[in-house]
Order: C-alpha cells, then structure tokens, then sequence
C-alpha cells in the first residue's frame, strides 16, 4: 500500500497541501477529484518525488519515499504519467517506450513488457517507428501510459487522463485500465478533474479542496452523494 | 595557389573546428551552460600532448585516450565546483551565471598556462610533420587527413552513442524534457555531471590535433569563439550539423582568404555567422525551432 | 519632473564634493583611480539599461566603446575640440548600434549575447588589422596635458549618464523596458512595442559607452589602437552590474566602487599573479552570490528563518496559517 500521511508542500513560500493523507491500495484503483488548483498535481509530483513534503511521510509498503529523489521513486515501484501527455518529442515510440525500462530491472525485462504493452495498446505496435509528436492526442496518452508501465510499476500515478482528449477515447483508456489493474494487480491512482469518470473508474475516491482533503469513501458512493453531486456535478 | 587547394585547407580547418566544438554542442544543447572556458580546456588538452610527446615520445593520435580520460576528470572537477549550482535556475540565469562564472575560469586557466609553459608559441613535430600525399593534384597533408578522418569518427560515433545506447538515450532524454527523464528513473544529476565530463572529455580530441599545429596561453578564447558559431550555426541540439558546419565553415573561410587575404578570414566568417544569425536563428540543422 | 526630493540631497552632497575635490586635493593617484572608477561607472550604466532593465544580455559592449573612442581620438589628434569630438564618438556608437541592433533585436536570450559578442570580435579583429600599433599623442597635447579636465569630463559625463538614465528608467519608458524584461510575451500581448524600446534602449546604452571611450581616448597619452577593443571590456561592465545588483541605478555605482578597489588591491599587492586570483575571486562572486550584491540581506534573512525553523505558510489566498 501507498501512504501518504499528512504531508504538508510549498511551492515557494506557497502553501499547497495541508496535512494531506491519502491511502492508495495495492491492486485497487483509487481517484481523486477536486477543482483547477485544488492540489492534485502537486500532491502527485510530491508521490514521485518532484517535489519534497516539508512535513509528513510517504511509504510505499515498507519503503519511505518522501525523503528519496525521483528516480529512486520510480525503482521503488512507484511509476507517474505528468499530466499534458509529456513524451519525448523527437523520439520515436520504441525509443519512449524503451526509455521506460530504464531501470536495470526493467532492462532485463524489456523484451517481454514491450509485447505486454503492445498488446494492450496495439496502435503503439503500429506506429512504433514514428516520432512521438506526430501521434494523435489520444494515441500519446497511451504511450504515456504506457511508457509508464514499461517499469513495471506496483503503482501507477495518472494525472489529469482526461484532458484534451475526446470522450470515447477517454473511455477506451479507461476500459484497458481496468483490465490492466485485473490482470495484473497494478495500483492505480487517478487524479481528475472529471469527476464522473473518476468515480466510476474507482474502487475508492478522495475529494481535495483548497490542499486539504475534504471527503473519501467508496467510488460508487461517493458518485451518489449529495455533495458530490452538488459541488461537482452541477445536480441539484 | 588556386581554389582547390585553398578548399582542401578549408576542409581541414573545419574538420579541427568541428572536433573542438563537438563537446561544446553537447554541453550548451544538453544542458543550456554557456561554457566560455570551453576553448581554454582544448588549451590544455593540447598542452597535455605536448608533454605526452615530449616526455614519452608518445604520437598525439596516440595519446588522445589517455588526455581523453585526464580531461573527463577535469571537467567532472569544473561541473561539481562550478556548474552544479546552477541546475535549478531558469535559462536565463542559467546562460548568465555559466558565462561569467567561465569567464572567470579562462581568466584563471590562461593565466595558469602562461606560468607553467610560458607564453611561446610550441608545436609537436612528429617524423609526419609537414608531410602530405598528392591527391588529383591536390597537396593533402597526412596530419590533415588524419584530422578529417577523426572529425567523421568523433562526430558519427558521438550520434550513435546519443541515439543508440541506453546511457547516450538518457543524455538526449534529458535534453528533451527534463522532468519526465526523472520520472523514468534516470538519474539526472548523475547523468548531467557524466555528461560535462564527456563533453570536456571531447576536447582532448581536438587538443590532440591543435597541438600538431600551434599552442600557446592565448588560444583558448579564439576557438571558443570558433566552437560558439559553429554550435549555432548547426542549431543547439544538432550534434551531426556541428561537422557540416564546421566544413561549411571551413570552406567559407579558406574561400574568402583567397579574396580579401588571411588577415581577415576570421571577419568574413563572424559576419557569415552574424547574418545567418539574424535569418535562421535555429540554426541550419536544428531540429528545434525558435530555441 | 520630481527633483528636490529627499532622497536627492545625498547624492547632491557627493556630487558636489565631487566636483570641489580637485581644487583641494591633489593627490594624482587619487584622482587617476577616481578617473577609472567613473569610466567604469558609465560604462556599467549604459549596460545596465540595456541588460538590467530591458533584460537584452549584450555581450558586445566592448565594440559601442572602441567606437567611441576610436572617432573620440581621430577627431580630436585631427585638431577638433575635444568635446565635439567626443560627441563625435558617441554618435558613431549611437549609429553602430542603430545598424546593428535593428537586426539583432531580433534575437532572444542567448543568440543575442552571442550574436553581440561576435560583433565585438568581429570589431577587435578588424582594427587589429587596420589599426595595428599604438597611438600617440601630438606632442603639444603632451605638453599641456593636464588631469583636471579629464577629471571634470568624466564626472560631467558621469552625471549626464545617471541623470538620463535614472530618467528614462522613472519614465513610462522605464515601466516598459521593465515589462519587456519580466516577461516579453505577456509585455507585447499588453500592447507594449517591444522592438522600439529595445533599439531605444539600445541607442541609449551605446551612445553611453561611446562617451565613455571617448573619456578613455582623452585621458591615455598612447595605447594600442585595438586597446578599446579588447574582450574584457565586454565583461567588466556585466560583472560590476551583476556584483552591484542588476536594474538599479545604485548598482553598477556600487559594483564599480568594489570592483575597482578589488583590481587595485590585487594590482598592487600580487604582481604577476594577479589576474589569476582576481579570475578565481570572480568565480567565488558569482557562485556564492547568485544575484549579486544586492541579494545578500535576502541570503541572510533566509539563513535565519531556516535556523529558527519558522516554515509559516501561506495559502493561495495569502493568508497565513500556523
């Protein structure tokens, strides 16, 4: 299990979460939802270790990570896809998705999780020799996703899935996220700002306003909820 | 002399501004530091040939992978000291920072080469020295020729390295997006420090040509200011532009020389610089645009 | 215009013991250093309103000055009062740059350093060529040659220099030179007409450095033709802003006094190594004072609240929360 006990991050002499915890379960997929500025990214850079907590602790399992740089981060088990589909631009698919598995773990591995991820993603088989900003919006999501998972990840951090993208493939990626945290007991961890969808997708949710964590309960539930509903949804 | 010849030189000159501003490349494109001391350290790589060949009678082709190792440690030493610092700064800062601290370093550096080998002027002379071959009426030196075949090597080994390795992958990872490279569990502040060293590593290479030519104290700013046009010109970023430029170049210099005298060489190819830097800032090769 | 504020009758009192100084006090050393450490005041300031307020890195400052001393010197050995020549000199720097900037304003961040740095070069090399050798001064100038009007031109240039610019900079033009600098996307999105501004400024800053080589010309009997020229003059004026502290007026003043007193110590004391040390206590400047001087009670107030552990923080609304 991932978590994240009361950390509290600055940018600056900003402050932007406040005391905020979070438990992010093996095998479940767990969301977070919460307006523009509300904190979801910054709490995700601080998970993969962008940004360091001034107070708090992040473990994942046994392993502390709020006091660890990044890449140590990621050979943790602990693998971020930013948000605004960042690839490497002048680098083709192969190459992004190789740059993935560049922990010496992964390495050894690469030929195998390449034609996992291929799998899951056939468009990427397709286009492998291709230059990374010449892809479709939808179709650098899933490399993003999956370059990601090319380090074999315990947990997956998502940020901000949605955002430009067209709703069907939004639903695509969804569907093969949920098959991947089946099949392979990957951790999934979303944060949104499309409430719906994140709901929907996930086993438990946390709402974030203002840096503080103002409500969590079971993604369904949490869907139905009066606030929710409210504050979200627009429904009255 | 006529115009062949004076192009066969120009491809020579370029071939030695390539060697020497391959290193540059690599710094300024992969991590934005504007390196000024970058022609003194080949300054020293030359200096470190000459004492090779006088004291041990080793070749100056020869030597290079021994000055090679001597200068990477060099310029682990100057990124640790100097440029670490400044790996959180905006590019300006950046490019502002590194210029004046490397200033402040060819200050040092010149001034330390004029106590320890004095001011003179010195070259090595091997049995090859002055020798050349004739090729379709062409006079080539041997020392020439073997610059030439250096600079191809260098420079197309550099871009397989970049484009084929895992750790040349990182290095060029990090060129592209900075952050995301973190996130793939690549090392960066390692990486960017192995990297400086390369790129100071690469001008044990060209130290090793120079010093078949001229070396003396004052050189170190003339190629840095050679390396900085021949960097832009290519387009920051562009590691296999840098040889075309270099020939390019070259060829432009020796061409005018024919026309307005040698003196003046050194003019024409500022003001090509200047002009191509005012209508194609990218550069010729970038792939980059508006950087 | 604002003048007789308070915060100009310090600088009134300097200037004007400035200007008494010479009449009882003759001490020639003194007024040599006091020469240079204005020649270098200017010359800072004329950068700093390119560099420090509009935000153009021009590594290129040694060309403006050549110039500037270059038509200075030919003007005035030819028999022209000095100081037409002088202006002369300003002029032909103003002119240099007006040929020059309008193409390379154009460029951003480090093509311009780079691309004024080359024409800097490109400037030593050729009066290198053309002008090999040292200039002398006629010999009836070397007879009448006396240091109180060189002292009296430097201030007076010096003065012109500061007034000008601190006018510029307290104008609507400053707060536009200012926004180019902070950030030139959004500065143009406003409405702002960020080419002009820069060639102003541009014109400003050489029309400066070409009177301070004008100065130059006028104080040295002889020097190398190319002497004006050399790099470092390309440097000293970003140093001395940097040390000072950058898109001040007080700045290259400060930085001039401590970078003249540095190089004379060192000048004085350590003979041939010197400019080794002084490289070496450079670099120290820079690495331990990023922003130069004028950052240094920043440092020391965030030393301190590290030490006491006072990490309050403030949400996005400012408010401040335990």
């Amino acid at each position: 299990m991932l978590s994240i006990k009361e950390i509290d991050v600055f940018h600056g002499d900003l402050q932007a979460l406040w005391s905020v915890s979070l438990d992010i379960k093996d095998g479940a997929i767990t969301s977070l939802i919460g307006s523009n500025g509300a904190g979801k990214s910054t709490l995700q850079m601080a998970i993969a270790g962008l940004l360091r907590p001034a107070r708090g602790t992040i473990y994942a399992d046994q392993i502390r990570l709020d006091n660890q740089p990044a890449h140590k981060v990621v050979d943790a088990g602990v693998s971020m896809v930013p948000e605004g589909r960042r690839l490497f631009p002048e680098m083709s698919v192969l190459d992004n998705l190789e740059m993935g598995a560049f922990s010496r773990k992964a390495r050894e591995r690469l030929g195998e999780t390449l034609e996992w991820v291929y799998d899951v993603f056939h468009i990427l088989k397709e286009r492998s020799r291709q230059r990374a900003d010449t892809l479709s919006g939808g179709e650098q999501q899933m490399l993003a996703i999956g370059r990601a998972l090319m380090s074999l990840p315990k947990f997956l951090l998502i940020d901000e899935l949605s955002l430009g993208l067209a709703p069907v493939i939004v639903q695509r990626i969804c569907q093969i996220l949920k098959e991947i945290n089946k099949s392979k007991g990957i951790g999934i961890f979303v944060v949104e700002q499309n409430v719906r969808m994140a709901l929907a997708l996930a086993d438990y949710g946390y709402i974030i306003e203002n840096g503080r964590i103002t409500g969590q309960g079971e993604g369904q539930a949490l869907l139905n909820s009066a606030e929710v509903k409210e504050a979200y949804l627009g429904i009255n | 002399m006529e115009m062949g010849q004076f192009i066969t030189y120009g491809v020579i000159n370029g071939a030695i501004y390539a060697l020497v501003a391959i290193g540059l490349g690599l710094i300024m494109g992969i991590m934005g530091i504007f390196n000024l001391a970058h022609g003194s350290l080949a300054m020293i790589a030359a200096y470190i040939s000459l004492w090779f060949f006088q004291s041990w009678g080793i070749d100056p082709f020869l030597s290079i992978p021994l000055s090679m190792v001597i200068l990477f440690v060099l310029g682990i030493g100057i990124y640790k000291g100097l440029f670490s610092s400044m790996k959180k700064f905006s590019a300006g800062q950046k490019l502002r920072n590194s210029m004046l601290v490397s200033f402040g370093l060819v200050l040092v550096i010149e001034n330390l080469a004029v106590l320890i080998w004095t001011a003179n002027e010195r070259r090595v002379n091997t049995t090859y020295s002055g020798l050349a071959f004739d090729f379709a009426g062409l006079r080539v030196p041997y020392i020439g020729l073997g610059t030439i075949l250096l600079a191809v090597v260098v420079i197309f080994g550099l871009h397989a390295f970049l484009k084929r390795t895992f750790f040349g992958r990182s290095i060029w990872a990090i060129s592209q997006d900075y952050q995301c490279a973190k996130l793939m569990g690549i090392n960066v502040d390692r990486t960017m420090l192995i990297a400086f060293g390369i790129g100071v590593g690469l001008t044990a290479i060209a130290g090793a040509v120079i010093s078949l030519y001229t070396v003396s104290p004052s050189i170190g700013l003339d190629w840095v200011n050679k390396s900085l046009i021949l960097v832009v010109l290519a387009g920051v970023g562009s590691i296999d532009g840098i040889l075309f430029a270099g020939l390019l170049l070259g060829i432009l210099e020796s061409v005018s020389a024919y026309f307005v005298g040698v003196h003046y060489t050194g003019v024409v190819s500022l003001i090509i610089f200047l002009l191509i830097l005012m209508f194609r800032p990218q550069g010729l090769f970038a792939k980059k645009v508006g950087r | 215009m604002r003048f007789f504020q308070k915060k100009m009758v310090i600088p009134a009192l300097i200037v004007a013991f400035l200007f008494f100084l010479p009449l009882f006090f003759k001490g020639e050393y003194y007024l040599n250093m006091l020469c240079t450490l204005f020649l270098y005041v200017i010359l800072s300031q004329s950068w700093n309103i390119l560099g420090g307020y509009t935000g153009q890195i021009n590594v290129g400052q040694a060309a403006f000055f050549g110039i500037g001393a270059l038509v200075t010197r030919l003007l005035w050995t030819s028999g022209i009062p000095f100081v037409p020549a002088l202006l002369g000199g300003g002029l032909s720097s103003v002119i240099l740059s007006l040929l020059i900037g309008i193409p390379a304003l154009r460029l951003r961040g480090h093509y311009f350093a780079i691309g004024t740095l080359s024409v800097a070069w490109i400037a030593l090399i050729t009066i290198e060529n053309i002008f090999p050798g040292v200039t002398f001064l006629p010999g009836k100038y070397v007879a009448t040659y006396s240091l109180l009007p060189r002292y009296y031109a430097f201030l007076i240039i010096l003065l012109s220099a500061v007034i000008v610019i601190s006018l510029a900079v307290h104008s609507r033009m400053g707060l536009a030179m200012e926004s180019i600098r902070d950030d030139e996307e959004a500065a143009q999105a406003a409405g702002v007409n960020i080419f002009k501004y820069k060639v102003i400024a541009f014109a400003i800053s050489s029309f400066f450095a070409g009177l301070a080589g004008g100065g130059f010309s006028f104080f040295h009997v002889s020097y190398y033709w190319s002497m004006p020229f050399a790099l470092m003059w390309c440097f000293e004026p970003i140093l001395i802003t940097f040390i000072g502290g950058v898109g001040t007026i007080w700045g290259p003043i400060i930085g001039s006094l401590c970078y003249v007193a540095l190089k004379e110590s060192f000048a004085l004391t350590m003979g041939e190594i010197n400019v080794l040390i002084f490289g070496a206590v450079f670099i120290f400047i820079i690495l331990f004072f990023p922003k130069g001087i004028i950052g240094i009670p920043e440092k020391i107030r965030e030393h301190l609240t590290k030490r006491m552990g006072t990490n309050v923080g403030r949400d996005v609304l400012g408010k401040s929360q335990p």
